[in-house]
């Protein structure tokens, strides 16, 4: 690998790479994506190498292992090219039939391909998934097609051609101007216009300025910035460089969790690897512009997602937030002018040059442009990671992407937002997501987390539930978001509990606006979303809980117990043998009943109960 | 500048300010707990949370760390703050119920109990710990944990080194949660105060001490935080007017100068290596300078009598004499000290004064030294009041086991071993040479003796063995305040006779602010009440006092003061006379004797007439006179301020017409004092006028033989006489007599009537100073007069080379005749030494001889104890005896002396048979009363005269221009009488080389309207002041010459028509007082 010292270099080996490159050529892609990953990707990587040899397809057939492709639901996943074949859930002993099938034979195993919940139909190929059909993945899509170990397969796929239209055809002030046209805003959570911040932080006066990108995604069940990082790393840094170059930065930090292994591993190979091709360092392509990055591994804090927290521990100093009353990219990573986009963001640049700000500007709505990837999980069926143009409306993102809810359950709400977000009921579910539609209805956009509920969630045990999350996360400085969570999540615990007052709801309405306005960071500004959000539109199930003493979604363990309809049952017996505490009784046939007294309501009655027999009282 | 909307005002404020330092330059409070001005705001408590609109929506900031910008409209107290607030405090209360702080704040925002559960911290995570700590430079702790789970605590919850246990974190916690025993096992370094003699601890900056010039802090670099941690700097941060750099650093002058005085005073013997003493290992043993600071009202307890171990009031405190002095074992000082005798009575006489029980005080000696000027009867009044007196040297203090207190063992006179337990013992430590002066001297290439002190001769006291370089005080020799006083003007006069060509080549003159006319002004009053450290505050109430000045008609202000008299409150006065525009200024306090000229000057540095001024004294016939009667001493002090009021408040401004000065000296007898004042005098370029009785000049010295260290007195004194004829400054007039003396400062008028009053001739001049010496008595007891070999002290120099003294095998001195006894209770002072070195000097003549000295305290003071060590090592025999049993002189009838002497340590008499006896007679003084009514000058109880005052103005007569020194003063040997006649004519000079001085307008004035010209006034007049002139139309009218009137008042006395009155004395103004005195409300 010899360094590229100009434009014509990159061109040349550009073209050499395409050249290499057989349209027509066997290539069975394996997702490793996290969630593959832990289905088993690696076992089946070992079985399809073996069965290739075995068959003496080395050489001939190329296993590339990818980053995710988002159908997590579905891992591990397997696309076979030139035809794009998608087999869900492999395992190793399938292998043998797919390589004497599939790869030898060319021909499709029906029975391993994906069958559509909904319309009950086997389905060949990725791209007619519905899951997939129904998204727009400018961000994700190469994640399926490229190693992310390999610079190369970037390159072959157009990485890297939008820093060399910048660095050679654009100024600084064009690329600003391009990406405020764009109308990117922060896919982090704050939703602040790139471009604007781009060119605030050029404009600060000072020497040094610094770009970051903040991969310190906290959210539970959120990882769409881990899976471009660990998928398609190249196009994070590429755009990078380029928001560098814009700002007029010669150094950047990529903040990283450490818990993401993979990510950390890739994006370091990513930065090696770029740096010997001359990609970045000093003298770019021999553009005369320099640029490094370095990787900080974060210790997973929460909070460190905020920028000033995330600055501080860059610092080295504990992560903690100041007031933003000075905005960072005025005086940020060491009281310098410095810019923090987050992996996402960073990751639509080269595609905002590549395809231009116009087209780019075109996707979503009024004021919030592009795509989001969403991670959608929860009481949905297609769980994974989604990328949908801005303004797509919550309905087709659960229902005809994520495949609706499962076991005939009716869906209660959504979170989106992280753990702070706040919850959206049923009757909402046509709203478009967009920052604005989200703020108006007490919930948020946040870094891109959604989770669905149905009916057995128990919308006052949801908010304590997060409420937990944020008191162990809340740094603690702050008077109003270290004791105020805590006394939210003392009052609701309470009411989870039974012991819920009068007056109870009114507290925690008083105390959420004292929490939410007087917080020192958005951390303990947001954290009383899903308890203001779960009362503006589940106040029933609160006063349920506080008044008649009763969690009608059967979680709060103190306030239900489980009944059996002598009506409904048929004394199959069923609960009786799986009954952990023997608290059922009845002959078969016969009609069943619990006893309370032995009852734990850990819900496998419930559960095993064909007929909907067992009722929550 | 930026403009903003603050509550609905519109306000300016400086650009970069927060809205929490604008809200308080407008008198809003915000209120705020994390938040500290040493400190960068935080923003962690949330309290100051305001709310700030921006023309679009509502923001709620933290007003500590918000910047201001144009525009902008913040409300501090809208109802949702407020609210907000409430519940942070709720929360907080929630968290620490039974924190006091937390109470108190909750107290203050109306909430009650809190709606949560309750637990029971004390710590309100709100920082101060930390930032102060970073700010410290350390970073000792820092906040650990997360969220609910967070603290502050050490790294790791480890003691480190990182602390430095400033305890700036103790001391900012609001809550009281943080103790320094949990961060760190140092110790809190304690600087210790080097002014409270180390029983305190003072900061790394600091004001040495109340009264210090200049009275500004300093910063100690070897304790600042700043320059230990590079941190801190919060002092630069807070004070207002940028006065502290850190930056700066020491800078080497370089002065041109004609003459070096050198005062580089004492060190204080340092115990420590005493270890029988326990000093170093024992609280309860002080020193004799640490016992001033405990008694002092600015010492570390302000003047309460208390012990360090437990700080409880001791009942039983002993003094050991002689600690680190006439000791060369262990401590090399062979010397006596000079001082410890007079001040360890005056610490027991004050401790009693202290003490609100009976207070045992028991002084354990070897001599009791009290030579000094009514030190005597000082010593006699302590023994009257209860102070025990032991003679003995203490070998060890031993602390009793299982208490704090300390046990004496030691030795009676009768040889008896005694016990005696007490709660405190105070060791009366010397007086050593000062630091750094072997150093300095050689820099210098002066001499010193070997107990290094500054070498100086008994002709040239102050005069070092380099010219031109002086020495006074303590750095030449033990010795106490008066005499260290003294010796400074006189090394100030040495040095101003060599420098007589250069005078007021250099000088700044002092000029007053223009005075303001009052005329027009309504009457404003301001009242200051003096503590007088706890003089006064200790026995009247002075805050009553002070707040019921506040009710007195025209009093605008009133204060309460500590010292009134230190620099900073003076300044501090000059601030307030203008602020308060005051035009009549009370101070209550202390004498004006001493101090009213100080507070005039206030007055008119603040452009005031010093005549509006008036002062009550407080102190010396309040406080002092009544102090075991607190409740009716305040009642007294309001009775003397509402007097001072009343008369104050009738105060005008008067005129000062100044006076040539005439620039002649008139010295007053010819004696060595006489004649070395003279000739300083006449070096400076004065022309003095010097007068002696006798028809000759020299006067007792002229009897003498040697000093105590062996110079020549007769050569010494014939230069001297032939110095003073020979210059052409001064004229001797002898057999000579003051006759008549008139006029006033700078211009007295003198008749001398020479020749037994047949000629009189009138000089004037501008000063005077009266050296007229004193005498030996002539006793009529010992044989005296009897006898023919019975001597007085001087008659033995005269007999020196006969037979009778050659060729004698025995001779006795015998001390204290007619000193030290009820009718002469003073000491002579000279005749220890005297005698000592006779003894000495006839032992070395003849060593065979018996040489014996009746004694009853050996006062052979400073470094004469050398001498005293040499005659005992000689074999000069000494017999200490007692008042009670004087020794008795007879002749045998074979013709021979026999002297019987009760000895004191067999109790048994002695016989001794002498060829001769010399007799240590008293001195003292004759005929001074005329003199002293000629010039208005006091006399004290023992005949000598009374100078201005004892300890500072040494010289000085209360009379301005008049002058003392020498015997006439009180006995002194002849290096003493030099130093103070030097010091006498540096004083005469300050007065003789001003061009004018101010005449005090308190002179008569005649209201011509009532004057009936009876002339009774012209008559009675004792200066002839006051006259009839014929006034066109009327006939006679009296008319007063201000600049001879001495403002007597006779006249005004006298006059029947009541038209004459003493200006600032007028009838009104009495009558006002008095009034007012007896007006008690």
């Amino acid at each position: 690998m010899s360094k590229l010292q100009s434009q014509k270099d990159y061109e040349k080996l550009r073209g050499q790479l395409e050249k290499e490159r057989d349209p027509e050529r066997l290539l069975v892609s394996l997702c490793a994506g996290s969630g593959c990953g832990a289905y088993g990707t690696q076992e089946v990587r070992e079985a399809l190498e073996q069965e290739i040899s075995k068959n003496g397809l080395k050489g001939k057939v190329e296993v590339k292992v990818t980053g995710c492709h988002g159908f997590c639901e579905q891992g591990p996943i397997m696309v076979i090219h030139p035809e794009g074949i998608f087999y869900p859930k492999v395992k190793p002993k399938d292998i043998p039939e797919i390589v004497s099938e599939t790869i030898v034979n060319q021909k499709v195993i029906k029975d391993k391909l994906y069958k559509d919940p909904v319309s009950k139909k086997r389905i060949s190929k990725e791209e007619d998934v519905p899951f997939y059909s129904r998204q727009h993945r400018i961000v994700l899509g190469n994640n399926g097609i490229i190693d992310p170990s390999k610079i190369d397969d970037y390159i072959a796929v157009d990485g890297y051609s939008a820093l060399i239209k910048v660095l050679f055809s654009m100024s600084p002030e064009e690329v600003i101007a391009a990406v405020k046209t764009s109308g990117l805003r922060g896919r982090g959570g704050g939703g602040f216009p790139t471009g604007i911040k781009w060119e605030t932080c050029r404009k600060v006066h000072g020497d040094t300025r610094y770009v970051m990108c903040n991969a310190d995604e906290g959210d539970p069940g959120a990882y769409m910035d881990r899976s471009v990082l660990e998928g398609n790393p190249h196009s994070v840094l590429e755009g990078m460089i380029i928001g560098a170059y814009a700002i007029g930065s010669h150094h950047g930090f990529i903040y990283v969790r450490n818990e993401y292994p993979l990510a950390v591993k890739n994006i370091g190979i990513a930065i090696h690897q770029a740096e010997e091709y001359g990609l970045l360092g000093e003298n770019i392509l021999g553009s005369g512009f320099d640029f490094a990055v370095k990787i900080s591994r974060g210790g997973g804090a929460f909070i460190c997602g905020e920028s000033t927290a995330l600055m501080r521990s860059l610092e080295g100093k504990i992560g903690r937030p100041r007031a933003k009353y000075i905005h960072t990219v005025e005086k940020g990573y060491r009281d310098n002018p410095s810019t923090l986009n987050n992996v996402e963001t960073w990751a639509n640049v080269p595609v905002i040059i590549n395809k231009g700000a116009e087209w780019y500007a075109s996707l979503g709505t009024e004021k919030s442009k592009g795509t989001k990837v969403f991670s959608l999980v929860g009481k949905v069926r297609n769980t994974g990671l989604v990328e949908v143009p801005m303004g797509t409306p919550l309905r087709t993102i659960i229902y005809d992407i994520g495949g609706g809810i499962p076991k005939k359950r009716k869906f209660k709400a959504v979170q989106t937002g992280g753990p702070s977000g706040g919850c959206i009921p049923e009757d909402l579910l046509d709203m478009p997501v967009d920052y604005q539609s989200l703020a108006e209805v007490g919930s948020m956009m946040g870094s891109g987390g959604m989770i669905v509920m149905d009916q057995d969630t128990c919308m006052v045990d949801l908010a304590r539930f997060f409420l937990e999350f944020l008191q162990e996360e809340s740094c603690g400085q702050c008077i109003p978001c270290r004791e105020g969570i805590k006394r939210l999540l003392e009052v609701l615990t309470d009411i989870c509990a039974g012991n819920g007052k009068d007056g109870d709801i009114e507290l925690l309405e008083e105390l959420s606006g004292t929490v939410s306005k007087l917080s020192l960071c958005a951390l303990g500004g947001t954290a009383p979303n899903p308890v203001m959000s779960t009362i503006r539109y589940f106040r029933k199930e609160y006063e349920a809980h506080i008044y008649d003493k009763k969690c009608p979604a059967g979680v709060c363990k103190e306030l239900f117990h489980y009944e059996i309809d002598e009506e409904k049952c048929n004394g199959c017996h069923i609960c009786f043998l799986r009954c952990p505490q023997e608290a059922i009784s009845g002959e078969k046939k016969g009609p069943h009943t619990i006893d309370q007294e032995k009852c734990i309501k850990c819900s496998i009655c419930y559960e095993s109960c064909k007929l909907d027999a067992i009722a929550i009282k | 500048m930026v403009t903003l909307t603050l509550n609905g005002k519109q306000v300016q404020a400086e650009e970069g300010s927060t809205i929490l330092q604008v809200a308080e330059s407008n008198n809003i409070r915000i209120p705020t707990i994390c938040n500290h001005k040493a400190l960068e705001p935080a923003g962690l408590c949330r309290l100051c949370t305001v709310e700030v609109f921006d023309g679009r929506r509502t923001r709620f900031v933290t007003s500590c760390n918000y910047p201001v910008w144009e525009g902008m409209e913040v409300t501090t107290d809208s109802e949702e703050v407020i609210r907000h607030r409430k519940m942070i405090v709720e929360l907080l209360l929630a968290r620490c119920p039974n924190n006091d702080f937390v109470k108190n704040l909750a107290a203050e925002f109306g909430v009650e109990a809190p709606r949560f559960k309750l637990e029971d911290d004390d710590c309100i995570l709100c920082g101060l710990c930390v930032r102060v700590c970073e700010r410290m430079g350390i970073r000792a702790i820092d906040f650990s944990g997360r969220g609910t789970e967070m603290e502050v605590a050490a790294p790791f919850k480890v003691f480190t080194d990182a602390c430095a246990a400033c305890g700036a974190c103790e001391s900012l916690c609001p809550t009281g949660h943080i103790k320094l025993s949990e961060i760190t096992d140092k110790e809190v370094h304690r600087i210790p105060s080097e002014f409270n003699e180390g029983l305190i601890g003072r900061k790394p900056i600091y004001i040495p001490y109340p009264q210090a010039i200049p009275n500004i802090p300093a910063i100690d670099r070897s304790m600042c935080a700043h320059f230990i941690n590079d941190g801190c700097k919060i002092c630069a941060d807070l004070c207002p007017t940028g006065a502290i750099n850190h930056d700066q650093q020491d800078e080497e002058v370089e002065i041109d100068v004609g003459a070096i005085v050198l005062a580089t005073g004492f060190k204080s013997f340092d115990p420590s290596r005493y270890d029988t003493y326990h000093y170093a290992d024992h609280p309860n043993v002080v020193t004799s300078m640490e016992f001033e600071r405990i008694l002092s009202a600015s010492g570390p307890w302000g003047g309460h009598l208390i012990r360090p171990s437990d700080e409880r009031e001791p009942k039983k405190i002993a003094w050991l004499q002689c600690v680190g002095s006439r000791d060369i074992n262990p401590c090399d000082n062979g010397y006596c000290s000079g001082v410890c005798c007079m001040y360890a009575i005056k610490e027991a006489v004050i401790a009693k004064e202290h003490s609100k029980d009976p207070l045992d005080c028991a002084i354990f000696f070897m001599d009791m030294r009290t030579y000094g000027k009514e030190f005597e009867q000082y010593y006699n009044r302590a023994k009257e009041e209860g102070v025990r007196f032991v003679r003995c040297r203490v070998h060890s203090i031993d602390p009793v086991p299982e208490s704090d207190n300390l046990q004496l063992r030691y030795v009676t006179e009768d040889g008896r071993v005694e016990k005696d337990e007490f709660d405190l013992v105070v060791l009366s430590v010397g007086l050593e040479h000062s630091a750094g002066i072997e150093e300095l001297a050689e820099r210098l290439g002066i001499e010193l003796d070997h107990y290094k002190f500054a070498r100086t001769g008994s002709f040239a006291p102050v005069n070092t063995s380099s010219p031109g370089i002086y020495a006074c005080g303590a750095l030449q020799g033990p010795k106490d305040v008066p005499y260290s006083v003294m010796e400074a003007s006189a090394a100030a006069g040495a040095a101003a006779s060599r420098l007589a060509g250069a005078r007021h080549s250099l000088v700044q003159e002092k000029v007053f602010p223009e005075e303001r006319d009052i005329s027009e002004e309504p009457t404003r009053i301001g009242v200051f009440v003096c503590n007088c450290g706890i003089n006064i505050g200790g026995v009247v109430r002075v805050p009553e006092v002070a707040e019921y000045a506040k009710t007195l008609p025209n009093v605008v202000y009133v204060q309460e003061n500590l010292f009134s008299c230190s620099q900073d409150a003076i300044e501090q006065l000059v601030g307030v006379i203008k602020e308060q525009d005051l035009n009549r200024v009370v101070v209550a306090s202390c004498s004006p004797r001493t101090h009213e000229p100080l507070f005039q000057e206030t007055l008119r540095n603040s452009g005031l007439n010093k005549y509006l001024f008036e002062q009550a004294n407080i102190r010396d016939q309040c406080s002092w006179v009544h102090a075991n009667d607190p409740d009716a001493a305040t009642v007294k002090a309001k009775d003397l301020v509402r007097m001072a009021v009343s008369r104050a408040l009738l105060n005008e401004p008067l005129s000062m017409p100044s006076a040539p000065v005439t620039p002649v000296a008139l010295v007053v007898g010819g004696g060595v004092a006489g004649m070395v004042c003279c000739l300083n005098l006449a070096e400076q370029g004065f022309k003095v006028h010097i007068i002696e009785e006798k028809e000759h000049l020299g006067g007792h010295a002229l009897k003498l033989n040697k000093t105590w260290k062996g110079e020549s007195i007769p050569e010494f004194v014939s230069k001297l006489i032939d110095d003073v004829t020979a210059h052409e400054n001064v004229e001797v007039h002898l057999s000579a007599k003051v006759k008549e003396v008139s006029g006033f400062v700078g211009n007295f008028k003198t008749s001398i009537a020479s020749n037994g009053g047949g000629d009189v001739l009138e000089v004037e001049h501008g000063a005077a100073i009266l050296a007229t010496g004193a005498h030996s008595i002539k006793p009529d007891e010992y044989l005296y007069g009897k006898n023919d070999r019975v001597f007085r002290w001087h008659e033995l120099d005269k007999a020196w080379e006969t037979d009778l003294v050659k060729n004698a095998g025995s001779a006795v001195f015998i001390q204290c005749v007619g000193s030290r006894e009820p009718e002469r209770p003073h000491c002579s002072k000279i005749c220890c030494t005297f005698s000592v070195q006779k003894a000495v000097e006839l032992k070395e003549r003849n060593p065979d001889m018996d040489v014996y000295i009746l004694y009853r305290d050996m006062r052979t003071y400073g470094e004469r104890e050398d001498l005293y060590k040499k005659a005992r090592a000689l074999g000069v025999i000494f017999i200490r005896y007692d008042l009670e049993n004087k020794p008795v002189v007879k002749e045998t009838k074979g013709g021979a002396l026999e002297v019987t002497v009760i000895d004191h340590v067999l109790g048994r008499p002695v016989t001794l048979r002498p060829d001769f006896i010399t007799l240590a007679t008293a001195i003292y003084t004759r005929g001074i009363e005329e003199l002293a009514q000629l010039f208005k000058v006091p006399i004290s109880q023992d005949n000598f005269f009374l100078e201005a005052h004892m300890k500072l103005r040494p010289v000085d007569f209360s009379t301005d221009g008049v002058f003392v020194c020498g015997l006439a003063h009180y006995p002194k040997p002849i290096d003493e009488s030099i130093a103070q006649a030097q010091a006498a004519a540096a004083r005469a000079a300050t007065v003789l080389s001003q061009k004018y001085v101010e005449v005090e307008p308190i002179v008569s004035v005649v209201d011509q309207e009532k004057c009936i010209g009876c002339g009774l006034c012209e008559a009675s007049c004792p200066f002839a002041a006051i006259r009839l002139v014929k006034v066109e139309g009327t006939g006679y009218r009296a008319e007063n010459i201000s600049a001879v009137c001495k403002g007597c008042g006779i006249c005004a006395a006298g006059c029947p028509e009541q038209a004459i009155d003493m200006q600032h004395f007028r009838d009104q103004q009495i009558f006002a007082a008095i009034q007012a005195g007896g007006a008690r409300g």
